[in-house]
């Protein structure tokens, strides 16, 4: 990692934080950028066979939330072993950790943001709709204001999506061969979540959006709540676990 | 300001199995320890809780005079370098050093230099590194941490002769440039005896001994000559052997200057125990009464 | 270098004790500091620090301080009457002992050492 240099023992915890999600966007940015690249290419393509009437952009975006998990998951496993024994403590890195996920979820929630206006004006120049799978039916996703909401949600759901991967992550690191069933409590939770936000398909295993059959009547104020306090108890959790992990042993 | 080690009934167990039972140990600031111990006695337990890589199940674990367990003041100037060291494997030789710059202490331009000298390729990604080279890595980033504990587990792993004595010359270095604490754990203990001012031996989760490096040389002893000679001196035997009509017994304890001249009179010649060989003996699980 | 059983400290003194005796070592002669002789023969500095001590109780160094250490004036003289009980102790005792046990007598052994000394005069 670079530009560690000189750095300062009570505030070491922030800059590696930054550090992680720098890391991190520089590592994937080949990928993010293929994405974004894709996303605006292949409506193009499909626009010489048929109508488009679906936001490609939207589902680049819902795949950066899977994304986000692993991303949040796989760093969390492997910094574990590296970073204390480097010196740190587990106190400083779930803090690096909370600072990665905030940075992480909001620059990848600006580009998701950015996506989706910036589609929103390619697609009424090529005159096609800006559709959403929501509900059994295609529709668009509104006004310029609907869109510039639907946007916004995306920082908060990044940050969902990463503590869940976190979760996971450092549940697998502790628990080796049973961690990462934590995975089956979580996953429908946090995909019903989003599913129920704008009652919409998010990418992903349709059977695990079935909790949203509970939540079919909830005011998008109460969705978003919920998140906020998923997202909390999923932070805490990844905290906990992480805060008494001993190191694995050595193969020999 | 190198650290101390203070261990106050401290027991580690994995599950319902002890690794470490009860241990009690005080280390001095400034010296270098020896670690020995045969697989499994508790010598990696012993240092992961020094390092605060694990917490005991019970007892205390003081570093430095503090509770090590989540101290960022010290755990930043602890150093444990484990076997084939910690890691990203899909990171460069050159990311890995850079990683050991979250300790302040960290002595990057150091850890190029030894990088150099040990022809670690800087542009080499980890997961490409021979096991010997690797291992090199570890102690490379251990000696330019520049803590004020600095532990080496088995880390001459993989390296070849030339390499070890390489870095033992470069330990031995750093040390009297910067003197703090340092142990070393290893199995070849007759290759690093003159490098240590203390030895501890662990056995089945105990301090079996811990001592100035003098008294062990001075410890044992092996007696040879006619077997009915031998076994009138009426001495503890760690081992003995039998060729003939002539026995050997390996004892723990220093002669003293009667039963020298008893043997000498006697025929008996007497001869040093190496160190490794005393540890073999120690560490007998055969023995009773370890 | 070393050989097992006597303590590396001790045979660093007596290393030091016999480059006094044949020269190399002056009195008033200054000796390499421990971190010297530590990095010269790869041992613990604590190790050559115990020799240095043990030479300078037994008055064969002196300490300077912050100079270092030096070679005693009468270092050489103490040694000599050491040295000739210590090889009485350690050489001819045990000659004597194992001259006996293989029934050689001693007049034999005399008269093999007033040849040696003639033959080398």
């Amino acid at each position: 990692m670079s530009s560690l240099a000189n750095l300062r023992l009570p505030t070491r915890r922030y800059a590696l934080g930054a550090g992680f999600a720098l890391e991190g966007l520089k590592y994937f940015k080949y990928w993010v950028l293929a994405a974004l690249v894709l996303s605006f290419a292949v409506p193009l393509v499909i626009s010489q066979y048929s109508d488009v009437a679906l936001s490609a952009w939207y589902y680049t975006a819902n795949v950066g939330k899977w994304f986000t998990a692993f991303v949040g998951g796989g760093f969390v496993f492997t910094l574990v072993p590296n970073m204390i024994a480097a010196g740190l403590t587990r106190r400083e890195l779930a803090v690096s950790m909370g600072v990665f996920g905030v940075l992480w979820s909001l620059v990848l929630g600006a580009v998701a943001f950015a996506g989706i206006l910036g589609e929103r004006a390619y697609y009424d120049a090529l005159g096609w709709s800006q559709g959403i799978d929501a509900s059994d039916a295609i529709a668009p996703i509104g006004s310029l204001g609907d869109t510039i909401a639907f946007a916004s949600y995306y920082p908060l759901l990044y940050l969902v999506y990463f503590a869940a991967g976190t979760v996971i992550g450092i549940a697998s690191y502790r628990w080796e061969g049973a961690g990462w069933l934590l995975l089956v409590p979580i996953i429908p939770v946090v995909f019903s979540l989003d599913n129920g936000l704008y009652d919409t398909e998010p990418v992903g295993p349709g059977w695990a959006g079935f909790l949203g059959l509970f939540m079919d009547g909830w005011a998008r104020g109460v969705v978003i709540a919920t998140i906020v306090a998923v997202t909390a108890v999923l932070a805490a959790a990844a905290y906990r676990i992480l805060i008494d992990v001993p190191l694995r042993s050595k193969k020999a | 300001m190198s650290f101390t080690v203070n261990l106050r009934n401290v027991t580690l167990k994995y599950g319902a199995e002890a690794a470490l039972a009860d241990v009690d140990l005080d280390l001095e600031a400034g010296k270098i320890y020896g670690l020995l111990g045969r697989n499994g006695a508790g010598k990696t337990s012993l240092l992961s809780l020094l390092a605060a890589f694990r917490r005991p199940t019970s007892g205390e674990v003081r570093v430095g005079g503090e509770p090590v367990w989540e101290n960022a003041p010290i755990v930043s100037r602890v150093a444990l370098i484990r076997e084939g060291g910690d890691f990203d494997d899909s990171e460069t030789v050159k990311a890995v050093i850079e990683t050991g710059q979250i300790r302040p202490s960290f002595d990057t331009d150091y850890a190029y230099k030894l990088a150099d000298k040990f022809e670690v390729p800087l542009k080499k990604r980890v997961s490409a590194l021979s096991r010997g080279k690797r291992s090199v890595l570890a102690a490379v980033c251990g000696l330019a941490a520049r803590a004020e504990l600095t532990m080496f587990d088995e880390v001459h792993l993989g390296m070849d002769a030339p390499t070890r004595d390489a870095f033992y010359k470069e330990l031995l270095a750093e040390y009297m440039e910067r003197p703090h604490t340092v142990v070393l754990s290893t199995h070849l203990i007759d290759e690093v005896a003159n490098y240590l001012e203390e030895v501890i031996i662990v056995d089945r989760g105990r301090i079996l001994r811990h001592a100035d490096i003098e008294a062990f040389q001075g410890m044992g002893a092996t007696l040879t000559g006619p077997a009915d000679a031998v076994d009138a001196l009426g001495l503890a035997a760690l081992a003995e052997q039998r060729l003939g009509g002539t026995k050997s017994i390996t004892v723990a304890d220093a002669l003293d200057k009667s039963v020298r001249e008893r043997a000498a009179a006697a025929g008996i010649e007497i001869g040093p125990v190496g160190l490794q060989d005393l540890f073999i003996h120690l560490t007998d699980p055969n023995r009773n009464g370890a | 270098m070393f050989d097992d059983g006597t303590p590396i400290y001790r045979q660093i003194a007596d290393q030091i004790k016999a480059e006094i005796m044949n020269g190399s070592l002056e009195p008033g002669g200054k000796v390499m500091s421990t971190n010297q002789y530590a990095a010269f023969y790869q041992i613990n500095p604590a190790t050559a620090q115990k020799a240095f001590r043990e030479l300078v109780d037994e008055g064969v160094l002196y300490k300077q301080r912050g100079v270092g250490m030096f070679v005693a004036d009468d270092a050489r003289d103490r040694l000599a009457a050491d040295f000739r009980d210590r090889f009485f102790e350690r050489v001819l005792a045990p000659l004597v002992r194992e001259a006996r046990q293989a029934g050689i007598p001693l007049t034999d052994i005399i008269d093999y050492l007033k040849a040696q000394e003639g033959a080398l005069q």
